[in-house]
């Protein structure tokens, strides 16, 4: 069977560790996401800064009733569900943190989690499991980096290339540059204008969907 | 942690669940699983990231009164915003659980309610504690002495299983702290525990309509790859 892992820790030092595409140490920092959005949290959050909510609501309240539209099916709890996850954006504002992801993520699982409470509350029989119980909000401790990154690239790349096109669109794109035009995550980032941590997300991503294609190969 | 988390949710099934489509109690043992492995740690918030930009780029509501969402901002900005205590809360860690003369720690998503109800009932070398998670879920906590075979019961959903503590083993693999085993109705393996570890496990027996749109691949085995 493969093992991508022991070819690696055999082959310490070999140039295609130092490959663009692969991981360092300071591009494993995180990224402090500064965009539209996110500057607008911040002002919400430290200065109850109307103007800047009122930015935040008038792009995200149409786009949340599309999405519960979609969901309900309902208009009034479509708006409902946009009603209280604005509320909460609002509320809740100095729980975003601009180093653990975008602003559009913190909105997203707000809505999701609204969403969900609401469905359970209407629905008939009891049912206690929470959004609180599902969803958890905070940090979990920094563990040791699994070393799922730092493989052989060019074994990698091998093995797994074949299996692009079955990734989604927008990380096959990403993959394709960094693995097969070897660009660095940066040069990525800037070419496809997109912060460098989605860059790295959709990389992870895309690299879990390949181990499971490659474990369906094999059985 | 000294011990890697070897059996993992497959993607679509953290995707349903990050989306928050998948069925409460199926999502629970996720959950749970999620706050023992690092790894899926990681994917669930790179998957958020693909939710939020989706809902960043897509288009807005067609149709839309914009006096209703004028006057909705102006009742959300008329509320005080939050500090302090009322903004957290969850349950923001693990606790423990007692069993006789044991004490487990069970994962932040269950803290709830284990905290609400952990009453066992006792059969032979088995303890079974039903969490009080909604009419017609079947989630307990489920407790195996050691050198014990699990009793197979036929059932029409998905059987989940999550090791909380000790280990468990079958014909196919063996399961520690964080695996997750999901048995479909036409798996027929003998889990059982080892003849010195006892085990705490989370098993949820789902219904058995939610999978009739059939998830591909439940199971993302990665130690295949890396062990
Ligand atoms: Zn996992």
């Amino acid at each position: 069977m493969l093992n991508l892992a022991s070819t690696q820790r055999h082959d310490g030092t070999t140039p295609a560790q130092r490959e663009p595409g692969m991981s360092t140490n300071d591009e494993n920092a995180p990224e402090i996401r500064t965009g539209q959005w996110e500057d607008a949290l911040s002002f919400v959050a430290v200065h109850q800064d109307k103007a800047a909510y009122s930015e935040l609501f008038s792009y995200f309240a149409p786009r949340l009733k599309a999405f519960g539209m979609k969901m309900f099916g309902n208009e009034q709890q479509a708006l409902e569900m946009v009603q209280d996850t604005m509320l909460n954006v609002w509320r809740k504002a100095r729980l975003f943190d601009p180093s653990r992801g975008c602003a559009s993520t913190w909105i997203f699982t707000i809505a999701r989690n609204v969403r969900f409470d609401m469905l359970r509350k209407k629905q008939s029989r009891k049912d206690d499991i929470s959004a609180d119980d599902l969803w958890y909000d905070g940090n979990y401790p920094e563990q040791e980096d699994s070393g799922s990154h730092q493989w052989d690239t060019v074994l990698m790349t091998e093995k797994l290339a074949p299996h692009f096109d079955r990734l989604p669109e927008a990380q096959r794109l990403v993959m394709v540059k960094v693995y097969l035009e070897e660009k660095s995550h940066q040069e990525v980032s800037d070419e496809l204008a997109i912060p460098l941590g989605t860059v790295k997300s959709r990389i992870r991503l895309a690299l879990d969907r390949l181990r499971e294609a490659l474990d369906d190969t094999r059985s | 942690m000294t011990h890697a988390v070897k059996y993992h949710p497959g993607i679509p099934l953290l995707e349903q669940y990050v989306e928050g489509t998948l069925e409460a109690d199926v999502a629970l043992a996720v959950s749970a699983h999620i706050d023992l492995c690092p790894h899926c740690q990681q994917l669930c918030l790179d998957l958020s990231a693909e939710q939020g930009l989706m809902l960043e780029k897509s288009a807005p509501a067609a149709e839309l009164d914009a006096t209703d969402l004028d006057q909705m901002l102006a009742d959300i900005m008329a509320q005080p915003q939050w500090n302090g205590r009322e903004l957290n809360t969850q349950p923001q860690g693990p606790v423990q659980v007692q069993l006789k003369d044991k004490t487990f720690t069970v994962p932040r998503a269950l803290a709830r309610l284990v905290e609400q109800q952990t009453k066992w009932t006792q059969l032979g070398s088995i303890a079974n504690a039903k969490l009080p998670a909604g009419d017609k879920r079947h989630v307990s906590l489920l407790y195996i002495d050691k050198d014990t075979a699990i009793p197979q019961h036929t059932h029409k959903g998905l059987e989940i299983t999550l090791v909380l503590s000790g280990r468990i083993v079958d014909e196919k693999g063996s399961y520690g702290v964080g695996d997750i085993l999901i048995n479909t109705p036409d798996d027929t393996h003998t889990p059982r525990t080892l003849p010195d570890e006892d085990c705490l496990c989370l098993s949820v027996l789902s219904a058995p309509l939610q999978f009739n749109k059939g998830i591909t691949r439940l199971l993302n085995p990665l130690q295949h790859l890396f062990y």
